[in-house]
């Protein structure tokens, strides 16, 4: 910078008072991001909204473990997330910003789909129980009773969103939502920034409710933003992803699996994740060793989202009980890593013995560049496994012999 | 209404004409406010000649579903199909940027670019503020659309693709927002 430059910028702050200081307060994404990274290309990958024609979607890219077989289930549905299945075989389908909710219905082989809802603040988390879907949007609990007997005229919902109370934040807002083996109603609270310092109660957690929305409890502490869980089959314990913080590497921190032995543990956020501390300097230091610690790793930036442990047949026994786990693929990472589907494999101890890949192929490694963004898994009644790609709007079926 | 120049009416006239064979069939629902060859002459109306087509792409999609909330824009991309948009957002994507508003005032130019270096517009709106993917371009976009749009974002009353925006104006004065469009406005 030149002399006169530099002169006149000062003039510039001593007029300012708001440029002698940072901004007040980074966009949620970029807190956290040292001066060194100032300028980092990095961002947030844009979403695609318009329908992918089936024959642009990637299918011929898809690999899966020999044995396995791969096909388009579903298509046409922009901004396709998270899954639930009703009991006649209705599958529930999320988003995030296009604020839609879909259903999909088979008959005899082949899918339609239908809008249920629109116009939604980000209605991410789908649960279904005794015939009533209930979808979480930020800030707000609907409910549609006898859904797949009305899906061509759902009608209005029961609002439940006074009852649950959920914080109005938008940044880390939207919800992964499912019912307990207890028949309580589970969703996760994220951190309304990268990293900061908040409310403890409110923030960086796994809650469960009632079904009616009464009775909050606290399942699991400190844990950033998990949007994906699912309950052991034969333990029962819950299961969850969790997404680490942004701009503290290209390799740290880890993305996680946590399991959570005893209801309201501290699993750390924001100064640990496992035996990594954080060295962002207004947090202050704590040992890691007083939290519990993750059951696995699932790589840096991943974003682990989806997840399901596979109760079925089809697949070969190995399988069973094992967690699948979509993940969705980084953004603030120099080279890309995720996009794809894995699998924890854990043991009798409930230890998790390898992280393997199930589905990849949507990431291009050399072009750096990727062709799809895996959310959620689902296991169908047959055993074959549903998984959502948000950026093709697309539901892929996996399958084992046959 | 403004009188313009006959030589000039006559070459916007002959411009427009040339490229109409090209335009999508739905272009006739956005020339009347957003201007011949996507440079607005509306108050609060943006240019969108120049825009990155991911970014004009999801706009419409957000207008469409009610998610971003413009009165007109609800009415006029109502049920409009997603190949509709496609061509329209590759249209004006394809058109030449807005040309640079006149330099009015240096100071105020002089305060939005340090407020625009200080909080890191650049990042994502590209050093040279063109735009990419879902981030549009400010170069010389109209400086009362820039305030306009910031303030909502500001207010919360506009919806993006993420919360980016809402985050990034937390704590700016209406001088500060005035001065960053001011300055914007003058980029080519």
């Amino acid at each position: 910078m030149t002399p006169l430059r530099l002169a006149a910028a000062g003039l510039v702050l001593l007029a300012s008072p708001s440029l002698a200081q940072a901004p007040a307060q980074a966009p949620a994404w970029a807190q956290g991001r040292p001066d060194h990274m100032a300028n980092s290309p990095l961002a947030p990958h844009a979403p695609k909204m318009t329908v992918t024609p089936p024959n642009e979607v990637p299918l011929d890219r898809l690999r899966v473990p020999a044995g396995f077989k791969v096909e388009l289930w579903a298509h046409g549905m922009p901004g396709a997330r998270m899954m639930a299945l009703g009991d006649r075989g209705t599958v529930f389908v999320g988003t995030r910003v296009i604020g839609r909710v879909y259903a999909v219905t088979d008959q005899g082989g082949s899918r339609t789909h239908r809008i249920l809802a629109q116009g939604l603040t980000q209605p991410n988390g789908i649960a279904f129980r005794d015939g009533a879907l209930t979808v979480m949007a930020i800030n707000q609990v609907l409910r549609w009773d006898g859904i797949e007997g009305r899906l061509d005229n759902p009608g209005a919902p029961a609002d439940l969103t006074a009852a649950f109370n959920l914080p109005p934040d938008q940044h880390h807002g939207w919800k992964f939502t499912a019912f307990g083996p207890d028949g309580r109603i589970y969703t996760n609270i994220g951190v309304p920034c990268n990293i900061c310092t908040f409310d403890r109660d409110r923030y960086a957690l796994i809650v469960s409710f009632r079904a009616d929305g009464s009775d909050r409890r606290i399942e699991a502490r400190g844990i950033r933003n998990s949007v994906g869980f699912d309950w052991h089959p034969t333990t029962r314990e819950l299961w969850a992803t969790n997404n680490g913080r942004d701009w503290a590497g290209n390799d740290e921190p880890h993305d996680t699996l946590h399991r959570i032995r005893r209801s309201g543990k501290d699993h750390g956020f924001p100064w640990c994740v496992g035996s990594w501390a954080d060295p962002e300097p207004s947090l202050g230091r704590r040992q890691c060793s007083e939290f519990e610690q993750p059951a696995a790793s699932l790589g840096p930036h991943t974003a682990p989202l989806g997840m399901r442990f596979y109760t079925g047949t089809m697949f070969p026994e190995a399988y069973r009980n094992q967690a699948f786990i979509a993940r969705r693929g980084s953004w603030n990472r120099e080279r890309m890593s995720g996009y794809d589907v894995v699998v924890a494999k854990i043991d009798g101890q409930g230890r998790v013995t390898a992280v393997e890949p199930f589905l990849t192929g949507l990431l291009d490694e050399n072009a750096q560049k990727f062709h799809g963004r895996p959310v959620d898994v689902l296991q169908l009644r047959d055993g074959s496994l549903l998984v959502s790609d948000e950026q093709n709007g697309v539901i892929y079926r996996i399958s084992y012999g046959g | 209404m403004r009188r313009f120049p006959l030589g000039a009416a006559a070459l916007a006239a002959a411009l427009f004409c040339a490229r109409a064979e090209a335009a999508p069939e739905r272009a006739d629902l956005c020339v009347a406010c957003h201007g011949e060859g996507g440079v607005s002459a509306l108050e609060n109306v943006p240019s969108l000649a120049g825009q990155p087509e991911t970014f004009l792409a999801l706009q419409m999609i957000l207008f469409r579903e009610r998610i971003r909330k413009v009165e007109p824009m609800e009415v006029v991309m109502e049920g409009i199909a997603d190949a509709d948009i496609e061509a329209l957002a590759r249209w004006y994507a394809a058109l030449p940027p807005p040309p640079s508003s006149p330099v009015r005032d240096p100071e105020r130019v002089a305060r939005g670019r340090a407020l625009s270096a200080a909080h890191r517009c650049g990042v994502c709106h590209r050093p040279d503020y063109s735009g990419q993917n879902q981030v549009p371009r400010l170069a010389g976009q109209r400086e009362d659309y820039l305030l306009h749009a910031m303030l909502d974002y500001q207010a919360g009353t506009r919806q993006g693709t993420d919360t980016t925006m809402q985050g990034v104006l937390h704590g700016l004065s209406p001088r500060d927002l005035g001065d960053l469009a001011h300055y914007l406005a003058t980029l080519r």
